[in-house]
């Protein structure tokens, strides 16, 4: 049995394998990671290397062919659609490279949504807590589109904080901005996830960024290829 | 200049390659409208023209010459033949018709011709037999021929014996077509049709009784009818004959066509104006999607004016596409309805092309892409190259300057010009486009409105019961939300269809229920003075009570007002129907129960005097007369002037016996007349009362209200429905202005709704958030529209019919779901793909 207590994320031997006009495409053959809780894992790798249908595996947006998924003590393989977004609901937090906040929704409005699906009566002050804590409480009623670009990923941060997730998934959350911006984005993400304990796991490109994290796995043609510690952290 | 437009034409050419992807809408609204308008027309010149070729047999001859109780003299008869190529003499009137039991009698507007009959058009019946043959005398039995409503009602086949009055007809034909029908008199009953040297046998042609003689006259093709009618109306002054040239012999069927068209171009220029809103759609989100592309244009340089021509051009080569497809209909729209139009009128359509009517559709079309596709267009001259760095998220937004609401508000005003100049009726055409001014208005507030409660409700404690609701709450009420779009397009359909609906439903209320209730059971008529006592015993001898009344009858026409020359050009439209013919009035000393008297005075009850009348308040208003004024009366060929005593206010609508004269005592009481009695007599009794009068009184017609009302209902009734088509014509303009308004945002909500999923939405929450904002719609937009359709019915029952208004919540409850399910599943088939979407190809891209 892999999922012990002290695990966030396993997965067992993840295989998938998509259809196409010039055959299948095998995008991962056997993904087998452990990640602990309160880890911090850069995904590093080459465009098309399976970074990303790995963390959609993890968050349950995309399934396997074949293999196991336990992520925050649950078993992923066998859940329905509708059991996979109540599972998201209340132990994952995603960020995108792109934002991904909805466009017609006020800032406050986009963070208050997955607080408002879990039923919480207290969604707004939460989000308006969670909207304070990246620093955008006084762009509460700001639609995305009069956001810039750092405040919008500040915006999705507070978004996937806010239901105090036990997993947090990054995809390049820094791709879309300059190296100051991007910095702060990440200053945020580290310190929010060690504030609340929460395990997390991001794609990056950026090596300075990897080397921040507790750990580095380096996915290639579908497998992991390296999985190193950082000196110092736990193993 | 010059090369503006060539650039422009260029370009717009190049933004073609795309095809016509994006804009359906856009082509299907057009094409709609048009082709509503186009065809309404079309089929209507092609009715108006065969009412105008078939004028002659329509009539029955080229002038038509009617008397009344009394034949034309041997002197004026020889008259009409010296004048002309052909005289048909015949008789009208109505009779109760007996079958093999006799005792079972039943109303038929009898008809008697001679042996030259038609001499108009053709007379065909069912098992193809000459007319003549069919009604002659045979073995000493004359021949009848009948509609087969009457075969139906008295259980009757072919060769059966009919029996009208004292003769007894043998049953030989069923008739399929008699081609000046529609000119008779106003049909309570089936036809039957006889010989004319027959009728004496009936025993039924007596003093007073309600007989119409007619003269149907062809003249030679070097005359002119309506000359020829006028000099024979100064050649024979006094003779009280009503002169009728074919080409008016029907001039109710023709008004009755022309302002059937009239409403019904101008519901389909609603339908239209409903397309309009999906024509702003279409070139609003097609301009959104260039809005990349002008912004790099104007980057390299590209003048405003030559973008907007571009894209101007490239509208109007669409619009072209989308007139030209209802032009197509409109052209195919007579042919197709001839038949379906044939079975309700009295004519063969030949239908054609009309010119006239397509271009009526198109230059419809050509404004109504203007007025609605301008402001979209303009639109494109406020996005500056700067977008190309910054994100899109934001529509290009902005008022319009006063210079294009101008332009627009003129392009409109043109439209509504059109719209009430090309119309006959320019009054009512002005209060039409005025109400759809006022509408579209209201819809506008209220689309506002319902967005403005939208956003309240989302911060209340009521939003907060469901995630769902909120978000759906949220959503109608966001920038570039389709709450406008929608509560405009569908609720114009809508408040047509409730209107209509409630209107109907208060005719048919008032027409089957009260007015049956209040109003008399039978109306009896041709009674002889001498029938009268034994009539009351007979109607006593049956149980119940019967409320009978009973009151001399003859029938004269106003020919001088106040010593002068009564025509009806010389009155006001509403009251013309007075002069038109001979009107029934009575005699009698008390003032009647009805109809109170509000001017002058009732004469004592023992006057004896000079002759002195009481009349109609509303008539008299529109002949410019009073009390003291004096109308002559044309009765029998003599002529009775006299002076009005009192006016009455009438109401007819209660189709009790009242006349709009009454003569004082003294005057009138030597002349033939007759008796017209009414009955109440419960439904139960009915049938035994009349076999018992007809029995007993074969001279005496009862005439059943309920059935004449019947006959009313069914005409409504198929008005209601030439109105409902061209009402689902403005729906189905509605539904694709819907549908494109939802298409507008679908891109969106797919989106929105792979964000929701990852943030934990199952997908009922997500279905929910849809079906509440477009149910929450729905309901807006259904209430709305049967709020305003429920309040202009009642305006036009109470206002325009005079008619108790009772709201007809059935006829609104079945057009409300009918409007909610369009709405839900507008709404569902957006969500149904958004459900389906797949998170990986939104996700990923960045």
């Amino acid at each position: 049995m892999l999922a012990v207590s002290d695990t966030a994320i396993a997965l067992d031997d993840i295989r998938l394998t998509l259809g196409s006009a010039a055959g299948p495409v095998n995008i991962l053959r056997g993904i087998d990671v452990r990640i602990d809780a309160g880890e911090t894992v850069g995904i590093v790798g080459p465009s098309g290397s399976g970074k990303t249908t790995m963390l959609m595996v993890i968050a349950g947006l995309e399934r396997p062919t074949s293999g196991r998924v336990f992520v925050a003590g649950q078993d992923l393989t066998d859940l329905s659609e509708d059991a996979l977004a109540r599972f998201r609901r209340d132990h994952v937090g995603i960020v995108f490279q792109s934002f991904h906040l909805i466009p017609t929704m006020t800032a406050l409005e986009n963070v208050a949504v997955p607080l408002e699906l879990a039923g919480r009566k207290d969604a707004f002050a939460r989000a308006e807590a969670a909207l304070a804590a990246v620093g955008l409480g006084h762009r509460l009623t700001h639609y995305p589109g009069q956001l810039s670009g750092g405040e919008q990923q500040r915006t999705a941060i507070a978004r996937a904080f806010a239901p105090q997730p036990k997993v947090l998934l990054a995809d390049e959350p820094t791709g879309n901005l300059d190296g100051e911006t991007g910095q702060q984005v990440i200053d945020l993400l580290f310190a929010e996830s060690a504030r609340a304990g929460t395990t997390l796991a991001l794609i990056t490109h950026d090596p300075v960024l990897a080397n921040r994290c507790s750990r580095q796995v380096r996915v290639g043609d579908g497998r992991i290829l390296h999985d190193t510690r950082a000196k110092g952290a736990a193993a | 200049m010059r090369q503006d437009w060539s650039l422009a034409f260029t370009w717009a050419r190049r933004e073609m390659r795309g095809g016509l992807a994006g804009f359906w809408v856009f082509l299907a609204c057009l094409a709609l409208g048009v082709g509503a308008i186009a065809g309404v027309n079309a089929v209507s010149q092609a009715v108006q023209e065969a009412l105008l070729r078939d004028a002659r047999a329509l009539a029955g001859g080229d002038v038509i010459v009617r008397a009344s109780y009394q034949p034309a003299s041997d002197e004026q008869l020889a008259f009409f033949r010296t004048e002309s190529v052909a005289v048909s003499q015949g008789l009208e009137m109505r009779v109760m018709a007996g079958g093999k039991d006799a005792t079972q009698r039943r109303l038929a507007e009898l008809k008697a011709v001679d042996a030259v009959y038609p001499i108009a058009g053709a007379f065909t019946l069912e098992n193809g037999e000459p007319l003549a043959d069919a009604i002659a005398q045979r073995d000493g039995q004359w021949g009848a021929v009948a509609e087969q409503d009457l075969l139906d009602l008295l259980g009757l086949r072919l060769g059966d014996p009919i029996s009208v009055g004292a003769q007894t007809y043998v049953l030989r034909g069923v008739i399929t077509r008699e081609p000046d029908r529609a000119t008779g008199l106003a049909s309570f009953g089936p036809r039957l049709l006889v010989a004319l040297p027959s009728v004496e046998g009936t025993g039924l042609i007596l003093p007073g009784s309600l007989v119409r003689y007619l003269y149907r006259i062809a003249l030679p093709p070097s005359k002119d009818a309506v000359a020829w009618a006028a000099m024979l109306a100064e050649r024979f002054p006094t003779a009280g004959f009503t002169i009728t040239p074919a080409s008016r012999a029907a001039p109710g069927l023709a008004e009755t066509v022309g302002r059937l068209t009239l409403f019904l171009t101008l519901v389909g220029l609603t339908a239209l104006l409903i397309g309009g809103i999906g024509i702003a759609n279409s070139v609003q989100s097609y301009m959104a999607g260039k809005t990349g592309t002008i912004a790099m244009l104007k980057c390299v340089g590209a003048p405003s004016r030559v973008i907007v021509l571009t894209f101007g051009l490239q509208t109007a080569a669409l619009a072209a596409l989308g007139i030209g497809a209802g032009l197509v209909l409109g052209t195919i729209a007579p042919f197709v309805l001839s038949a379906v139009l044939e079975s309700l009128l009295p004519v063969t359509l030949e239908p054609g092309v009309y010119p006239g009517a397509l271009g009526l559709g198109a230059v419809f079309g050509v404004l109504t892409t203007a007025a609605f596709a301008l402001w979209p267009l303009l639109k494109s001259r406020r996005v500056t190259p700067a977008r190309l760095f910054s994100d899109l998220v934001a529509p290009t937004g902005g008022r319009p300057t006063l210079a294009e609401i101008a332009a627009i508000a003129s392009l409109l005003a043109l439209l509504a010009a059109v719209a009430v100049l090309t119309a006959e009726q320019r009054g009512f055409a002005l209060w039409f486009v005025g109400g759809i001014a006022v509408a579209f208005v209201l819809f506008f507030a209220a689309a506002h409105a319902l967005s403005a409660i939208a956003r309240r409700l989302v911060q209340s404690r009521l939003a907060q019961w469901r995630a769902s609701l909120r978000l759906a709450l949220a959503n109608l009420c966001r920038p570039g939300a389709p709450t406008v779009s929608v509560v405009l397009s569908l609720g114009f359909g809508v408040t047509v269809l409730v209107a209509v609906a409630a209107i109907e439903a208060n005719l048919g209320r008032t027409l089957r229920d009260e007015l049956p209730a209040k109003a008399p059971t039978f109306f009896f008529i041709d009674i002889q003075p001498g029938q009268l006592d034994g009539f009351r015993e007979t109607v006593a001898s049956i149980a119940g009570e019967h409320d009978l009344t009973a009151r001399p009858m003859l029938r004269a026409r106003i020919v001088k007002i106040n010593g002068r020359p009564a025509r009806e050009e010389d009155v006001p439209e509403n009251v013309r129907w007075a002069l038109r013919s001979e009107r029934g009035l009575t005699f009698q000393a008390d003032p009647p129960s009805e109809g109170p008297i509000v001017a002058g005075r009732w004469w004592p009850s023992d006057y004896q005097g000079p002759a002195t009348i009481s009349f109609h308040a509303g008539l008299a208003k529109g002949f410019g007369v009073g009390v003291g004024d004096t109308l002559t009366f044309n009765i029998l060929g003599r002529e009775v002037t006299g002076a009005i005593a009192n006016l009455r206010a009438i109401d007819f609508r209660s189709i009790r016996m009242q006349f709009t004269t009454i003569f004082a005592p003294g005057t009138l009481e030597r002349a033939p007349h007759t008796i017209l009695a009414t009955t109440r007599t419960p439904p139960e009794h009915a049938s035994e009362l009349v076999r018992a009068v007809s029995a007993k009184f074969p001279n005496v017609s009862a005439v059943r209200v309920k059935e004449a009302l019947d006959v009313f209902d069914k005409l409504i009734h198929q008005i209601s429905n030439a109105i409902r088509v061209i009402a689902a014509v403005g729906l189905a303009a509605g539904v694709l202005v819907l549908a494109s308004a939802v298409a507008a945002g679908q891109q969106a909500r797919r989106r929105d709704a792979v964000i929701l999923k990852v943030l934990g939405a199952t997908r009922p929450n997500v279905l929910a958030t849809y079906l509440w904002e477009f149910g929450v719609l729905g309901v807006g937009t259904v209430g709305i529209a049967a709020g305003i359709g429920a309040a202009a019915a009642y305006v036009v029952v109470t206002e325009v019919m005079g008619m108790q208004w009772s709201m007809p919540w059935l006829a609104i409850l079945l057009t409300v779901p009918l409007a909610m399910a369009i709405t839900l599943v507008a709404g569902f088939a957006s969500v149904w793909q958004a459900l389906g979407q797949k998170p990986g190809p939104i996700l990923r891209n960045p």
